[in-house]
C-alpha cells in the first residue's frame, strides 16, 4: 500500500525527531533544481523534502523508505551541475545541509571529523586558524558542502598536486539503503592508511548518493604550506600553452595548480576588469606553487624561465598583493563571461570534460568549432594540469532555438571528450544528465557498477535515475510513482 | 515568458534568468542560515518569482510568506557571481504579492508609510509627541498597564531611543559653511533622512560638523523628505515612486555630491536610476541624481580630517547591510575608525550578517529579527568592545534595544558621532 504525499509527510513527521519535513507545493518547487541547465528546463519537485537533523533520523528515514520502496535523493547545497541531487523520480529529497558540525580537529593525527553539511570554505577557515588545510580547493568553496564533494569526488584547482577529495577521505559513516549504519576505514580508526579489507571508502566516494548516505566524514588534513608563488603566462598559440605545461612537468616541477583561460575568457576578463588590460592572446596560464618560501620562489622562477620562450608575456610573484592581482583574471572569469553577450546567461551542460593533458590544445580548437557550428558562444577555462575543462555556453534562455541548440552542443562536447580519450565528467559527476554516455564510457565495467549498486540497494531507492544508465533496477522510482497515482 | 503574465515582475524577468542557481548566495543569506530551507534563501526566492512570472506558480499566501521573511539585506547580491540584482527584483515581487499580515499590521503599514512618512512635518509631530510622552512617563504607564501590548506597540516602543532628540533638523535650505574657512570648499547637499533628522537628529548634526571640518560647504536641501526605501520594500511601489520623484526634484541643485549618512536611504537613492529607467520623463534625471549620491563614510575616507582628541575606546564595527552589500563599502568605515588616535578596532565574526533590523522587519518578524540580533550581540560581546559602531539608524536602534534588554553597558553609536568627538575643537 503506497501512501499519498500528504500522508507520507505525516508519517515522516511522526517518525523523525530532529528533522524538518516539507510538503508544501510552493516550497517543494524550490527543491526541483540544482545548477544544471537540465533542471532549468525540466524541474523535478519531490513529493517531500526533509532537512535532516541527525544520523538517527537519516537511518530511520532510510529504513522507512526502504520498506515502502520510496526513492530518497540526498542533497548538500544542490550546487551541482548534473542534476545529481534532484529527485528525477520523485520521492523524498533529503537535505544534509543542516548537519554541519565540525566535530573534531585532531591536530596530532592531522585529521578532521565533520558532518556532511559543512561548507568547504568554513572548514578551511576553521582549519586555517590552526595552520592546517584540507587541500582540495574548489571554485565553489563558498557553497559546496564536504558531503557533496565526497559524493562527486570533486577535484578543484589543486588536484594536480594533491589529488581529488577522495584522496583526503579516510573514512565515512554511511547510512545504507535499509537504514543500517556502517563505518568504512574500520570502526573508530584514526589510522592514516589501511590495507584491511576492501576499500569501501573509495567505493562510496563518487557514488553520488546511489550507494549510501554520508552522515559523518573522517578527513585527512595537512599543515598549511608556509608560502605560495604564482606565475602568469600569456600565449598567442594554444599549442604553446599546452607545450609549456608539459615542459614544466619535464623540468621536475609539480605545481599546486595550473589553470587555463581561453581567448574568449580573456576578452571577457578585459570587459569585466578593464584595468587588467590583458593583451589579446589565445590562452592565459596560471601556475601556482607552494611549500617552503625559498622552494616556492625557486620553482616560480624556474617555471617562468621554462615557459618564457613560448609565451608572449611572463610574470611571477610571491608577494600576496601582486599574486592577488595576477589571480584576479582567473577568479572573475566565471562572472565575466556573461559580459561577452549582454542578455545571455551561462547554461551548465557539457561543462566538465576531462581529456589527456597533451590533447588540450586540440580539444579547445574543437570546442570552438562546435561553438561556430551551433552558433552558441563558448568561453572555456579549467584545470589544464589535469586536463579538466569547463566550457561555458552563453545562451538567451528566452529563445527556444538556442535552448535546443545548446543541448546539442553539450552532446557534441561529451562526444568530443570520449573521442579524445577522456571522460564526460572530470569532477562534477554523472548525475542524471551524463547517464546516456556511461555505457560507451565504461563498457562492461558499467555492469560491475550495477552489480555493486544492486548488492547495496536491492530496491533501488537511493538516488534512482542517476549514473547507472538504463538499469532495470532503476525503474523502481517510476513504479513507485505509478503505484501512488495522481496526488 | 507568457504575455498574459505581465506584472511589475516582467521588468525584472531578465534579472531573474541571470540566476544560474549556483548556490553561492546561500551561506550569505541570514534566513537560509537560520532555517536551511531552500525557499528561505535567495535562490529559492528567485525560483518562486520566476515561477510566478512564467505562470508555473500562482500567487498564494505561502509564496508571499517566503518573500516577506526576506530582510532585503542584499547580501545575496553582493555574493552573486552572475550579477543578479536582488533589491529591484524584490521591490517588484513585493509589489506583486499580497501583503500577508494581519489587518492590524496592514493598518500600521498604511498609517506609517502613507500618513506619517508622507510628510516630514507629520513625522516631526509624532517624534515630538513621543518626546513629551517619555517626559511624562506615559510609555512606562502604557507598558505597566498592558495598553502597549493591547495595541501591539510593545516592540515598537523598545526601539524608541533613550536619548530622543527634540531638536529636529529642518530641511530648510540652511547653509553650513566650512570650518575653518577655505577658499574653494567642496559643495555638498546633505540628505537628512527621516529618522536621522528627527529622533536621531544629533547624528545628523554630528555628520554636518564633521563635513564642515573636512572643508565642505553643506546645504541641508529644502523640500527633501523620506527616500521611499521603506515604501518600496513594503511593496507600495506607487508611493515609493512618488517619493523618488519628490527627492530628485528637491535635489535639483548643482553641488557635486549628495551626501547621505544612512546607508538604507543611500542604497535606495543610488537605485533610483534603476527604478525609474523605464520612465522617459524621469530616467535621465534619476540617473544624474543617483550618480551624485555618496555615502558619508565613502565621502569622508579620502578627505583630510584633523583628529584633535584621543579616544581611548575599544570598538567593534557592525557592517550595515545596505553599506556592505548594497554599496560594497566595507574598507572606508574601518579606515576612518583606525585613523582615530587611541581607538582600538576589534573585528567581530560575521560582521556582515544582517542584525535583523531591516526597516520594519523587526516589527513584522520579531522572532527572526531577535534571533539575528542575539547572534550579532553574541559576536560583538566576544570582542569585549565597549562600543558597537555602525552606520545605519535601523541597526543602531535595534541593537541598542537588544543591549538594553540584556542589561549590557555596551553602547551602539553611529560612526559620525565617533568622528565628531575625535575632531571636536
Amino acid at each position: 500500500m503506497i501512501a499519498s504525499a500528504a500522508s507520507l509527510a505525516a508519517d515522516l513527521r511522526a517518525l523523525l525527531t530532529a528533522s524538518k519535513v516539507i510538503d508544501n507545493p510552493v516550497e517543494l518547487a524550490t527543491y526541483a533544481y540544482d545548477a544544471s541547465f537540465f533542471t532549468q528546463i525540466h524541474p523535478h519537485p519531490p513529493e517531500v523534502a526533509v532537512i535532516a537533523g541527525s544520523r538517527e533520523d537519516v537511518s530511520a528515514l532510510a529504513r522507512f523508505a526502504h520498506a515502502r520502496g520510496i526513492p530518497v535523493t540526498p542533497r548538500g547545497a544542490a550546487s551541482g551541475q548534473a542534476a545529481g541531487s534532484v529527485a528525477v523520480q520523485g520521492g523524498i529529497v533529503l537535505s544534509l545541509h543542516a548537519m554541519d558540525r565540525i566535530l573534531e580537529i585532531d591536530r596530532a593525527n592531522l585529521q578532521a571529523i565533520v558532518e556532511p553539511g559543512v561548507v568547504h570554505a568554513r572548514l578551511n577557515e576553521t582549519l586555517g586558524r590552526e595552520r592546517l588545510i584540507f587541500p582540495p580547493d574548489l571554485g565553489s568553496t563558498r557553497m559546496a558542502t564536504v558531503g557533496g564533494m565526497a559524493s562527486t569526488n570533486a577535484h578543484g584547482m589543486r588536484a594536480v598536486k594533491y589529488g581529488p577529495t577522495g584522496s583526503w577521505v579516510l573514512g565515512l559513516e554511511v547510512v545504507l539503503a535499509d537504514g543500517t549504519v556502517i563505518e568504512t576505514g574500520s570502526i573508530g580508526s584514526r589510522a592514516k592508511q589501511s590495507s584491511s579489507g576492501l576499500d569501501l571508502t573509495k567505493a562510496f566516494v563518487g557514488s553520488e548518493g546511489t550507494l549510501g548516505i554520508f552522515t559523518r566524514l573522517r578527513l585527512k588534513v595537512m599543515p598549511l604550506p608556509p608560502a605560495r608563488a604564482l606565475v602568469l603566462g600569456l600565449f598567442d598559440r594554444l599549442e604553446s600553452a599546452g607545450e609549456s605545461v608539459q615542459a614544466v612537468f619535464a623540468a621536475g616541477i609539480t605545481p599546486s595548480a595550473i589553470e587555463i583561460v581561453d581567448q574568449r575568457c580573456i576578452q571577457a576578463i578585459n570587459l569585466y576588469r578593464p584595468a587588467l588590460r590583458l593583451p589579446e592572446a589565445e590562452a592565459l596560464l596560471l601556475f601556482e606553487v607552494d611549500g617552503a618560501p625559498a622552494g616556492a620562489r625557486w620553482e616560480a622562477e624556474k617555471i617562468a624561465e621554462t615557459i618564457r620562450s613560448r609565451a608572449t608575456r611572463t610574470e611571477w610573484s610571491d608577494e600576496p598583493g601582486r599574486m592577488a592581482a595576477l589571480w584576479e583574471g582567473r577568479s572573475v572569469v566565471g562572472a565575466a563571461i556573461g559580459l561577452l553577450r549582454p542578455g545571455a546567461n551561462r547554461a551548465y551542460c557539457g561543462e566538465d570534460i576531462c581529456v589527456p593533458v597533451a590533447r588540450i590544445p586540440e580539444t579547445l580548437r574543437e570546442i570552438q568549432r562546435i561553438s561556430a557550428e551551433f552558433t552558441i558562444p563558448i568561453a572555456t577555462y579549467g584545470h589544464i594540469g589535469n586536463g579538466n575543462l569547463h566550457p561555458g555556453h552563453l545562451i538567451d534562455a528566452r529563445d527556444p532555438s538556442e535552448v535546443a541548440r545548446v543541448q546539442k552542443v553539450a552532446d557534441a562536447i561529451h562526444d568530443l571528450a570520449l573521442r579524445m580519450g577522456g571522460t564526460t565528467t572530470g569532477e562534477h559527476g554523472v548525475g542524471a544528465v551524463r547517464r546516456p554516455f556511461m555505457e560507451r564510457e565504461h563498457g562492461a565495467a558499467l555492469g560491475a557498477m550495477r552489480a555493486i549498486k544492486r548488492a547495496l540497494d536491492p530496491r533501488g531507492i537511493l538516488n534512482p535515475g542517476k549514473i547507472f544508465a538504463d538499469d532495470p533496477g532503476d525503474e523502481q522510482g517510476d513504479s513507485w510513482r505509478q503505484a501512488r497515482g495522481p496526488g | 515568458m507568457p504575455e498574459s503574465a505581465a506584472t511589475p515582475l516582467s521588468a525584472e524577468y531578465l534579472n531573474m534568468l541571470g540566476c544560474v542557481r549556483c548556490g553561492q548566495c546561500l551561506t550569505a543569506c541570514p534566513t537560509f542560515v537560520l532555517t536551511r530551507e531552500e525557499a528561505e534563501g535567495p535562490r529559492g526566492r528567485i525560483a518562486l518569482a520566476r515561477g510566478l512570472a512564467e505562470g508555473t506558480l500562482t500567487l498564494s499566501p505561502d509564496l508571499a510568506r517566503h518573500e516577506w521573511t526576506c530582510l532585503v539585506c542584499d547580501a545575496c547580491t553582493a555574493a552573486c557571481p552572475a550579477g543578479v540584482q536582488m533589491d529591484p527584483l524584490q521591490v517588484s515581487l513585493r509589489a506583486t504579492v499580497a501583503a500577508p499580515e494581519t489587518l492590524r499590521a496592514r493598518f500600521y503599514r498604511w498609517f506609517g508609510l502613507r500618513v506619517i512618512l508622507g510628510a516630514m512635518w507629520r513625522l516631526r509631530i509624532v517624534v515630538t509627541l513621543l518626546w513629551i510622552a517619555r517626559g511624562l512617563s506615559v510609555d512606562t504607564f502604557a507598558r505597566r498597564s498592558g495598553l502597549a501590548r493591547l495595541l501591539g506597540l510593545e516592540r515598537a516602543m523598545d526601539l524608541v531611543p533613550t536619548s530622543l532628540s527634540d531638536d529636529h533638523l529642518h530641511a530648510d535650505g540652511t547653509a553650513h559653511p566650512p570650518v575653518p574657512e577655505v577658499s574653494a570648499p567642496t559643495r555638498v547637499q546633505f540628505f537628512a533622512g527621516c529618522l536621522m533628522s528627527t529622533a536621531l537628529a544629533g547624528i545628523d548634526r554630528a555628520s554636518i560638523r564633521v563635513l564642515q571640518r573636512a572643508g565642505c560647504a553643506v546645504e541641508v536641501t529644502r523640500g527633501q523628505g523620506c527616500c521611499g526605501a521603506l515604501h518600496a520594500h513594503a511593496g507600495d511601489l506607487d508611493a515609493a515612486r512618488a517619493r523618488f520623484k519628490a527627492t530628485i526634484a528637491a535635489f535639483a541643485g548643482s553641488a557635486d555630491f549628495v551626501v547621505v549618512n544612512s546607508p538604507g536611504c543611500g542604497a535606495m537613492l543610488r537605485d533610483y536610476a534603476h527604478h525609474l529607467a523605464g520612465d522617459p520623463d524621469w530616467a535621465e534625471r534619476a540617473r544624474a541624481f543617483s550618480a551624485r549620491v555618496v555615502d558619508f563614510t565613502q565621502f569622508m575616507a579620502p578627505r583630510h580630517l584633523r583628529m584633535t582628541r584621543r579616544l581611548d575606546l575599544t570598538v567593534t564595527y557592525q557592517d550595515a547591510c545596505h553599506l556592505a552589500h548594497a554599496q560594497r563599502i566595507t574598507a572606508e568605515p574601518r579606515r576612518l575608525l583606525r585613523s582615530i588616535p587611541g581607538l582600538a578596532l576589534r573585528e567581530m565574526a560575521e560582521s556582515t550578517l544582517c542584525c535583523g533590523s531591516a526597516g520594519f522587519y523587526n516589527l513584522t518578524h520579531p522572532e527572526t529579527a531577535t534571533a539575528l540580533r542575539e547572534r550579532k550581540l553574541d559576536r560583538a560581546a566576544s570582542t569585549n568592545a565597549e562600543v558597537i559602531v555602525t552606520t545605519n539608524p535601523g541597526c543602531l536602534l535595534h541593537l541598542q534595544a537588544g543591549l538594553t534588554a540584556r542589561g549590557s553597558t555596551t553602547r551602539v553609536r553611529h560612526i559620525a558621532e565617533i568622528l565628531d568627538e575625535a575632531t571636536a575643537p
